[in-house]
């Protein structure tokens, strides 16, 4: 790099925008040659401090190709920095509600040979919908033995509120399965589901909404407050994800990704049922 | 005229990697979630990419805003530009129905809603000009790498 800077004829030299050149030998270069198109003045009339301050460059290898290296170090460090966040961030020891699936990634009722999973986040508004279209179906093929329900209450659009909503919601489901009643109380908050944008149930509306529901458990106003189901909202979200879940509600028929409406979800139930 | 130009192009950059990094940088789960949706990607390569990738936007900015280093921030720039337009045009091809999640968001669209591929890899590729033209011509006006240059003049 000096030996090309030395070697630069004075025309090129770099003028009063030679101040701007930046880190790296070629970067300078490029000034250079600007300044030259734009009219730099011919050597003649150079200001001698000009010629000394281009003997002290080319003297000492300029340090600037150290900010170019500490720029891509930097970018690295914050990689790695977010990385370690994230891994920071998990909570690799979670309490599981009861009636959770054995890999603890859902609530589970019933027992029905089919296997129904739902996976949904309490401030989506199509998983509301699907509740309302498909939740008393649900209940029946439930009752009469036909399926096991497993839902999977994620907590993606944290975003939605202002107050985490969706991962307070998802830990309240994991309370109300600790008291026996999560299909109910899934269902009245869907119904009772806040505007995206604000600032979600507080926690004592979420209580109250499993008051509502029939809850009575005074254990489950505590874990509420708590938040003894949080950690296990994150490793719900985060096995939804692994699972090619990528938004909600999504539908899953002993495995297999069916539309979120009543019809596809009982036709894909029927074809299901051993026997038929 | 090129300097100046220049700096408008930094700030325009750098505002665009703070506003991306700023809205992803809390929830970085959401963050790698958004990746996951690409169907690219192993899932925990999807999460180190979703956990990596708002910090790495951030120090861009930073980098640009000040205007240091301005051509190795302009590089990683494009390429990263580059791939976010190959992995939205991947996504198009494939059918997908994703958001990009590029400032924040992401995942399968819900039903009705319809993807925003073409508006999204159009301003993509406007960024990637940007970053090209810094590359190309990384001196720019008010930049600290212009100051630190007249600085070892004045030393030495």
């Amino acid at each position: 790099m000096s030996k090309r800077r030395k070697s630069r004829p004075a025309g090129t030299q770099p003028g009063p925008g030679g101040r701007q050149s930046g880190p790296g030998g070629r970067r300078s270069e490029g000034t250079g040659r600007r300044s030259g198109a734009t009219g730099g003045r011919p050597a003649s009339s150079r200001r001698p401090a000009a010629r000394a301050d281009r003997k002290a460059v080319t003297a000492r290898p300029r340090p600037v190709g150290w900010i170019s290296v500490l720029a891509v170090v930097a970018l690295l460090a914050a990689g790695l920095i977010g990385l370690a966040i994230y891994s920071g961030q998990r909570d690799d020891d979670v309490a599981t509600p009861a009636s959770a699936t054995a890999d603890g990634t859902g609530v589970v009722d019933g027992n029905g040979p089919v296997t129904v999973e739902i996976w949904l986040d309490l401030h989506c508004p199509h998983c509301a919908t699907f509740e309302e279209a498909a939740g008393e179906l649900l209940d029946r093929m439930v009752a009469d033995g036909t399926i096991t329900r497993v839902q999977h209450p994620v907590a993606f659009l944290d975003r939605a509120s202002t107050t985490r909503y969706s991962t307070r919601a998802a830990g309240a489901v994991g309370c109300a399965a600790d008291a026996g009643a999560h299909p109910g109380y899934v269902r009245a908050l869907l119904a009772a589901q806040p505007p995206s944008g604000g600032p979600g149930l507080t926690d004592d509306e979420l209580i109250e909404v499993g008051a509502d529901a029939g809850i009575t458990d005074p254990g489950f106003a505590e874990c509420v407050r708590e938040g003894t189901y949080r950690g296990w909202t994150q490793q719900v979200t985060a096995h939804a994800a692994r699972e090619g879940v990528t938004g909600t509600p999504t539908v899953r028929v002993n495995g297999e990704d069916v539309p979120a409406t009543a019809e596809a979800v009982q036709a894909a139930v029927a074809r299901a049922r051993p026997g038929s | 005229m090129v300097p100046w130009a220049g700096t408008a192009g930094r700030l325009l950059l750098g505002g665009v990697w703070l506003a991306a990094g700023v809205a992803k940088v809390g929830d970085l789960a959401a963050s790698g979630r958004a990746v996951h949706a690409y169907r690219l990607t192993p899932y925990d390569v999807s999460v180190a990419i979703g956990a990596a990738l708002p910090m790495v936007e951030l120090v861009l900015a930073a980098l640009l805003l000040v205007g240091v280093a301005t051509r190795v921030a302009a590089t990683v720039s494009a390429l990263l530009l580059a791939a976010f337009v190959t992995g939205i045009a991947s996504a198009w091809a494939r059918g997908l129905r994703i958001d990009c999640g590029c400032f924040g968001g992401g995942g399968d669209l819900a039903e009705g809603v319809d993807p925003a591929y073409l508006s999204e890899i159009a301003r993509d590729l406007g960024l990637l000009v940007v970053a090209m033209f810094l590359v190309i011509y990384p001196v720019t006006r008010f930049s600290l790498d212009a100051r630190l240059a007249s600085q070892r003049r004045v030393r030495s």
